[in-house]
């Protein structure tokens, strides 16, 4: 088995299909040309309305073994991925290949449908349930595969991914399929993430509850990709977007985690006009974020851009002025779905904009700094958000490589201990972003600079922060909670870890016992 | 060991365990896991090496933990025996000790001393990271009367277990009187630099707190002097307050505390209505050569009053202030840091008095005033304080 730049042995094929290790983050040289979308016309006065998602189905011809795809704006609260699926297995369907950007713990239902066959193959973010079923093993056909939101666009634009019909939430649309999520009762923010799916899909069905007439403004979604329009009583529940810790944090070893980010940030000089960089929407990346704000407004510094997942902080920062624009992919809030329709520099990105690898650029690289997490880090600073220590597959990639790959420095938020497991491995248990592109690890315990930042070193000891070694802060959380105990893994393969670039940097196996 | 009843400590909080014990024939222990099996083992090596140590043979041991560490689990479980059994002599053997610790100076640096609820495992769990120059352990006003023992043994491992770098760390007992003897039993064990003795109003207090120390020290082989911080905090403890800090060698601090002393005069929080006491505190300390620290700030949101409200406490004389969320602690240490200006002053003053001396020169002027000993010492203390914080001081002696 061929062994990846992280030292992770990845199989040469499955399914016939062949995989590419891993070899550096931008190792890979793009070859070909992207894929093409079938030639469709539409005539004048012809309709595009139909009156329920099974006409739809009908119409576009949705059948055995078919792939189907979703964007996750709604996040939570999605409700579409549920009818459609539905749908599906009521008119006997099966065999389907499930492409959503991401599916959530309301998406748990879906584990029925992949039991009695409707949906045999998933390949996107499973956060939570569906996620710990696949890690069981044997759910699937063929394992799952992850990618990041770049990756996502790469995999449809090179044609890795074939859609044949995606299916379109939206909480405003015209009966033409001009189509937002900035509008109408349920809106949720921007559903770029479809933007990729319209253009490259066999069949494109925009859904709504809310149909306006035409024209639905503004169209991120645009007509002439569109093959119909259904109406249903509900495409998503608005209050399902803000799940998680989208509040700053109130927990001292956050707190304490936050304020030591913010410092590094000020200590590398990082906090100057025109500055660049992305806010999280995590507990600690709010925090670290509101530190930074107010060291802006203390300095008078503005930046050029931020770049969101947005939430009401970031967006207060654009009102304040801190922030010169806000480039904007999700909305994690109401309130910043309220922004983007009131503020002319709050703009929406599709992930092309944001983070494609086969582009002639992304906005991730402008970034100056960008706060992300992580379930785990390791001592070569590789870091994992996909799996728990446990080997149970629970999260998505989201933009995570993307931003990692792109910013000048990339600095991950973790404590040393969650639960009472301690989060610094030797090594992790699934390698989401290699360790190449993380530049500074902050605990509670101190900062560790990968040795490959000796100058951001230096400009942290000269700030007088405490600079620590991940073996140092290893040992201090072990000393306190011992080592966990480490699942066992099988043969079996239950998902794929792609890196941005299509290749594999890591996989997950089925866990079948413990050491 | 016998057991008597069936008992119980902890809870199923984050990072707590809940332990329950009852009498049986022989032992059994069974394990729920929040992190199923990746520490059931370990954990369960945690209970039967603790029961072993304590003699227990016949008892059915459940424990249900949500990521509590070892320590965490042995404090849980020792108290439900303790419960189960009455106590005895078992429970009064020192503590296996795992953390290292030294002495501490009794003139060391006390700008800041954060309370920690003495029975909260989830706040306890990070304890070690936070950094003030004083933690304070609290067994009293944070814990509710019928966890005080579940507090005792927690404290006690917490103790024994952590490693607190360069932190002070001090238990806040109970009034002696209302528990704190018990406490001073089980926490002592736990070898903590000090103990804070609350609502302290006369000497006698403190003179038996020493007597209990003595006595303890030799029991648990404690390697130090156990420093105590009277806490004043009513009227009463004011006027008493050079007689506190004279009580003991122990004595290294007298703390304000305002809540109660505001119950107690009836008086509001302003500045102008706690004077009299701070003032009192800070003579009645400085005239005894120890230091003292102000009361705490509420207002968790608040940093700028904190920053304020800290420099007026220093400008008094104080050398700490109380915290009661770790955040506050580096607007306080923020706030005890010579500004440039004071620095640049005391430069000036000792490099104007060194010269003078030099010189053979009696009267000494800085900046067009006078500069006799009592200000000579004065900007000695600030160059010592910056350098002691690792500021740039400049070849100022």
């Amino acid at each position: 088995m061929p062994r990846n730049a992280v030292g992770r042995d990845i199989p040469e094929e499955i399914g016939g299909k062949p995989l590419r290790p891993f070899q550096g983050a931008f190792a890979t040289v793009p070859q070909g040309r992207k894929v093409a979308p079938p030639l469709k016309t539409t005539r004048p006065g012809e309709d595009k309305v139909l009156p329920s998602l099974e006409e739809a189905i009908r119409r576009v011809g949705l059948s055995e073994g078919m792939t189907i795809s979703f964007h996750h704006s709604f996040r939570d609260g999605d409700l579409l991925v549920l009818q459609v699926v539905e749908a599906c297995a009521r008119m006997g369907i099966g065999d389907l290949r499930l492409f959503p950007t991401a599916l959530f713990p309301c998406h748990q239902p879906l584990i029925r449908h992949i039991e009695q066959g409707v949906v045999t193959r998933i390949e996107g973010s499973m956060n939570g349930p569906v996620g710990a079923f696949v890690s069981q093993g044997g759910k699937l056909r063929t394992p799952a595969v992850l990618r990041s939101h770049g990756g996502r666009w790469r995999a449809i634009e090179c044609g890795e991914v074939h859609i044949d019909v995606a299916f379109i939430a939206a909480s405003t649309a015209d009966p033409y399929g001009n189509a937002n999520g900035m509008w109408g009762p349920n809106a949720c923010g921007p559903i770029s993430f479809s933007v990729p799916d319209s253009w490259y899909a066999d069949h494109v069905v925009v859904v709504t509850d809310n149909l306006v007439p035409y024209p639905a403004i503004p169209a991120e979604i645009e007509q002439g990709y569109v093959d119909y329009v259904v109406t249903v009583d509900r495409v998503g529940d608005p209050g399902g977007i803000a799940t998680g810790t989208l509040r700053i944090t109130r927990s001292p070893t956050q707190l304490r985690i936050a304020r030591l980010a913010a410092d590094a940030v000020i200590a590398a000089g990082l906090v100057r006009d025109g500055m660049g960089f992305q806010a999280g929407a995590g507990g600690i990346s709010l925090a670290a974020t509101d530190f930074i704000a107010k060291e802006m407004a203390r300095r008078g510094v503005r930046a050029n851009f931020a770049i969101g997942g947005v939430t009401m902080y970031l967006a207060d920062m654009l009102k304040e002025g801190l922030v010169g624009a806000i480039l904007d992919g999700q909305a994690f809030d109401a309130r910043a779905v309220e922004y983007l329709r009131e503020h002319p520099r709050h703009l929406i990105i599709t992930p092309g904009f944001y983070a494609d690898y086969n582009s002639r650029g992304c906005a991730t690289y402008m970034l100056d700094f960008a706060f992300l997490g992580g379930t785990e880090v390791d001592l070569e600073f590789n870091v994992n958000v996909n799996t728990h220590s446990d080997g149970q597959l629970l999260h998505g990639i989201g933009g995570h490589q993307d931003v990692a790959a792109g910013a000048k420095v990339t600095i991950i938020t973790i404590p040393t201990i969650r639960g009472r497991i301690p989060t610094i491995r030797e090594q992790v248990t699934t390698v989401t972003t290699p360790g190449e592109v993380v530049d500074l690890i902050v605990t509670e315990r101190g900062v560790a600079v990968n040795p490959g930042r000796p100058d951001l070193a230096e400009d942290l000891r000269r700030a007088g922060l405490p600079v620590r070694t991940l073996e140092e802060m290893k040992a201090e959380a072990e000393r306190l909670v011992g080592k966990a105990k480490k699942p066992l893994f099988g043969d079996e393969i239950v998902a794929l870890i792609q890196w941005r670039d299509g290749t594999v940097i890591d996989v997950v196996r089925k866990v079948v016992g413990w050491e | 060991m016998e057991l008597k009843r069936e008992a119980g400590c902890g809870s199923e909080e984050r990072s707590d365990a809940l332990v329950r014990v009852r009498p049986a024939g022989g032992l059994t222990i069974s394990v729920h896991s929040k992190t199923g099996p990746m520490y059931a083992d370990r954990i369960r090596e945690v209970a039967e090496g603790t029961l072993r140590a304590l003699g227990v043979t016949g008892a059915e041991v459940e424990v249900r933990e949500q990521g509590a560490y070892d320590h965490v689990i042995r404090a849980r479980l020792l108290c439900a025996l303790y419960r189960a059994t009455g106590g005895g002599e078992a429970f009064r053997r020192p503590a296996p000790i795992a953390a290292e610790r030294r002495g501490s100076p009794k003139g060391r640096l006390r700008r800041s001393r954060l309370y920690v609820p003495g029975n909260n495992a989830r706040v306890l769990a990070f304890v070690d990271t936070f950094g003030p120059d004083c933690l304070l352990l609290d067994l009293e006003d944070s814990v509710p009367p019928g966890e005080k023992d579940a507090a005792r043994f927690l404290v006690r491992e917490v103790l024994a277990t952590m490693d607190f770098g360069d932190t002070e760390v001090w238990v806040r007992i109970n009034p002696l009187d209302r528990g704190g003897r018990e406490d001073l039993e089980v926490v002592l064990a736990g070898r903590p630099h000090g103990v804070c003795l609350p609502k302290a109003e006369s000497p006698v207090e403190v003179a038996e707190l020493a007597g209990l120390l003595y006595e303890l020290e030799g029991r648990y082989g404690v390697p130090w002097l156990t420093w105590i911080m009277p806490i004043i905090e009513s009227p009463k403890g004011v006027l008493a307050a050079p007689e506190i800090a004279a009580a003991s060698e122990r004595v290294v601090c007298l703390a304000f505390g305002a809540e109660d002393y505001t119950a107690e005069v009836g008086c509001g929080r302003s500045w102008e209505a706690l004077l009299w006491a701070r003032s009192g505190i800070v003579a009645a300390a400085a005239a005894a050569g120890i230091q003292a620290s102000d009361t705490v700030f509420s207002d968790i949101e608040d940093e700028e009053g904190l920053f304020e409200e800290t420099r007026r406490a220093k400008d008094l004389g104080f050398a700490g202030k109380g915290a009661i969320h770790p955040l506050q602690i580096e607007t306080i240490h923020r706030a005890f840091a010579p500004l440039p200006e004071e620095l640049e002053w005391a430069r000036g003053v000792v490099q104007a008095a060194e010269e003078a001396e030099r010189k053979g020169l009696g009267a000494v002027s800085y900046q067009g005033k006078m500069v006799d000993r009592p200000v000579v010492a004065r900007a000695k203390r600030i160059l010592e304080m910056a350098r002691t914080l690792g500021m740039e001081v400049g070849d100022a002696a």
